[in-house]
């Protein structure tokens, strides 16, 4: 048998806690999510980059420090040479994390237009206007999307997030029970409402823009959070081989999460260790991307043990009383 | 015992083989690390090529490539996306601007001769003598000392070329280079020998006007023209910048995971840390033979995959420790613990696998690079949980007792508490537990 007084969690007990805590961790963003979208022009729930709507961004290095009050500065002075509604960002780079390269770039400043046609002069304005105001701006980098990308890309991120659910709940199905499957797609469900409220709230309060990688981040939180979920479904598909007989459904519950618990924490503090050594000391290009996996892996660990085993119990209970 | 000094033996021909692999072959780093432009090219149709076809494409991709090759850098790469893209990846390019126009010019070369619009005013109309019908194209001056172009027709455009002339005597003919008028000379006679000269008209050419022809034109004409729908570049700064950065990034990150594996699982933890040691080279030694081109979401995926090949692991001693708890001995908790772990293991790295095929079958570039990565990552990581960490926990701990919980991290009082195993017969033959 095994030992129930030594459970740190309960699950089965402190159903309705749970489902409470779910609720507070994800309205704030599903309100998030209908302000932007009800707000934004293009109605999305989440301010999104040019990957999804087309434009270009250019990124010039500079080696002076920036302040806040330079977006305004060159924001008007873009405005003054005829770039229409340019959107500025300043990145200040810490300069003792670049002693391995011969760059003394200080700060990054990132101009985000309309798409700049081929052929126009835009970019070259930009730069010269650029050089009028700062010391040698050096441009680092180009990203240009033409308008009909942007809702190709958006059209395949969607294809690809429905294929790969589809593709879960049809393992799922064949490794486990259909309605194991369900509850692993609906902690899903959960996690990535969550990361896209959390990102919502971001857009609405730092101006974070979601770019074609966050497709990626999401769909790694995907896969991640259905690998969490299957080693707790796992342990209980093999407890309930043993013990069905002994132990009552949501005994055998519970008893799974307590067993898989030391794993569950253990896999996400190391993989959030990795993480967060990429978001603290690698690119910046990367770190929306980095801090995307980093909620979703968090979010992940606390569905698999809470939300998604607590659903398998009450779906059983609701067919034993039916 | 046996067959474990063996695979002993085949584990350390691995990891010889994948650090001569390291060393020998060179990285493939993406455009994102190097600095360098990713275009994207789409095809328009016109109204001569209504609908943009796979030969129309082909004939695309080779004039693009004889552009590309003309820009002197090493290492550029054409190829087609979907039905009407090309994807143009140019590494290290100096001028950008300059590159993406001579990439993008259509470059069509064309004769016209004089006529009429059906309300009467003149307007040139085609001849049907275009840069298809050059053989090549030479940089000269003429009796002035001005630039001009030289052409020379191949067979066919030699004998256009004269019944053209031939018929014009007497009237204008103009020559069109990408729509734009550039000299209009008048026919004195008919030309033989196929051989002719594009001057710069009243103003001349320009020395790098007339060179740019010259290269268009010996490159061949677009059949198409292809207009820039996407574009990123990088700058080299930025580049160096993200590669020591993530370097460095990885570098704490894996520490970091193998610091806290000692501390939480002691002996075991070790050789966690020796199997991640082996699993990296073998992923390494691995891109660089496929070879994977590796970029910034590329390291991420790597990156990633190691928070993956360390779960197995981590599943694995968790449920070791469980076995040695209910009062295994060490021969069957290590056995039975990786037997029990490895279903957990196997279904959760399949459905990693599906989104990553699903990702690599429908991403762009970037998110196909992640994918590839990571997969790659997950398959190797399974590999070594299984083999390595299972071959060296045999041969460190042997097959006796436990006498030493500590180096497990277990406590002494806590063997034979809380968990009792069950299995079943075909489990307990499997694991080597004797009743």
């Amino acid at each position: 048998m095994i030992n129930l007084t030594t459970h740190k969690v309960k699950v089965v007990k402190y159903r309705w806690w749970w489902m409470l805590l779910t609720t507070i961790l994800l309205v704030p963003g599903i309100i998030a999510m209908i302000y932007s979208a009800v707000t934004y022009s293009n109605h999305a729930p989440l301010k999104v980059g040019i990957d999804y709507t087309g434009g270009t961004i250019l990124q010039y290095g500079l080696e002076q420090k920036l302040e806040n009050s330079d977006v305004t500065k060159t924001r008007e002075a873009l405005e003054g040479i005829g770039v229409e509604n340019p959107y500025i960002q300043i990145l200040n780079v810490n300069n003792t994390q670049q002693e391995n390269t011969k760059s003394n770039i200080n700060s990054i400043i990132s101009i985000r237009t309309k798409f700049i046609e081929e052929g126009s002069d835009d970019a070259d304005k930009i730069t010269e206007c650029l050089t009028r105001n700062y010391d040698n701006p050096e441009l680092i980098s180009v990203s240009s999307v033409g308008p009909t990308m942007g809702k190709e890309l958006f059209k395949n991120s969607l294809i690809a997030v429905t294929l790969a659910f589809l593709g879960i709940v049809a393992y799922l199905s064949f490794r486990f029970r259909f309605d194991y499957a369900l509850a692993a797609i609906l902690g899903v469900f959960h996690d990535v409402i969550f990361v896209v409220g959390a990102f919502s709230i971001l857009g609405l309060v730092y101006n974070v823009q979601i770019d074609g990688l966050f497709i990626t981040a999401i769909l790694t939180v995907i896969g991640f959070s259905v690998h969490d979920t299957i080693v707790v479904f796992d342990r209980i598909r093999e407890n309930l081989r043993y013990y069905s007989k002994k132990m009552s459904f949501g005994e055998i519950v519970d008893a799974s999460v307590n067993q898989t618990l030391t794993r569950s924490i253990n896999t996400s503090l190391t993989t959030l260790i990795t993480l967060l050594a990429l978001y603290l000391w690698g690119g910046v290009t990367t770190r929306d991307f980095v801090l995307c996996m980093i909620l979703g892996i968090a979010i992940g660990t606390y569905s698999s043990i809470f939300f998604c085993s607590m659903l398998v119990d009450f779906w059983n209970d609701k067919q034993q009383t039916a | 015992m046996k067959n474990k000094i063996l695979m002993f033996w085949f584990i350390v021909a691995v990891v010889i083989v994948s650090s001569i692999l390291i060393f020998v072959k060179p990285t493939k780093l993406g455009l994102d690390l190097v600095g360098g432009s990713r275009l994207l090219l789409e095809a328009e149709t016109t109204e001569s090529i209504a609908k943009i076809t796979p030969e129309v494409m082909n004939r695309l991709q080779f004039a693009i490539e004889q552009r590309v090759n003309k820009l002197g850098v090493a290492e550029t790469v054409v190829q087609q996306v979907g039905d009407k893209r090309l994807l143009v990846e140019i590494p290290n390019v100096t001028d950008l601007k300059e590159a993406k126009a001579f990439i993008g010019e259509t470059a069509q070369l064309e004769f016209k001769k004089e006529g009429k619009a059906s309300d009467g005013s003149p307007i040139w109309v085609s001849t049907g003598l275009t840069g298809q019908d050059l053989s090549k194209s030479i940089l000269s001056t003429d009796a002035t000392g001005q630039w001009v172009v030289s052409l020379e027709f191949n067979a066919e455009g030699a004998k256009k070329f004269a019944d053209l002339t031939k018929a014009l005597v007497g009237q204008q003919m103009a020559i069109f280079f990408d729509g734009e008028l550039q000299s209009a000379p008048r026919v004195n006679e008919a030309i033989y020998g196929g051989k002719a000269q594009i001057s710069g008209g009243d103003s001349g050419f320009a020395y790098e006007e007339a060179e740019r022809m010259v290269n268009l034109l010996n490159a061949g004409a677009l059949p198409v023209p292809a207009k820039i729908v996407e574009e990123n570049t990088v700058g080299p700064t930025l580049g160096a910048d993200s590669i020591a950065k993530s370097r460095k990034a990885g570098i704490i990150g894996l520490s970091a995971v193998m610091v806290f594996m000692i501390l939480f699982y002691h002996v075991p933890g070790v050789i966690a840390d020796i199997a991640l040691i082996i699993y990296s080279l073998i992923l390494f030694a691995l891109f660089k033979t496929i070879p994977v081109t590796l970029t910034l979401a590329g390291i991420a995926g790597f990156i990633l995959s190691i928070g993956m090949a360390v779960d197995a692991n981590i599943l694995i001693f968790e449920r070791t420790k469980e076995e040695l708890r209910a009062g295994r001995n060490l021969f069957t908790a290590i056995n039975s613990g990786f037997d029990r772990a490895f279903t957990s293991i196997f279904d959760s790295n399949m459905t990693t696998i599906i989104t990553c095929t699903i990702l690599y079958l429908l991403g762009t570039s970037v998110v196909k690079g992640f994918a590839l990565t990571l997969a790659i990552g997950v398959m190797v990581s399974m590999f070594t949980a299984i083999t390595v960490t299972k071959n060296f926990m045999h041969l460190i701990f042997g097959t006796g007792e436990l006498k030493h919980p500590a180096l497990f991290g277990l406590k002494k009082d806590e063997i034979g508490q809380s968990y009792e195993a069950t299995e079943t017969k075909r489990e307990k033959a499997r694991f080597g537990i004797l009743d």
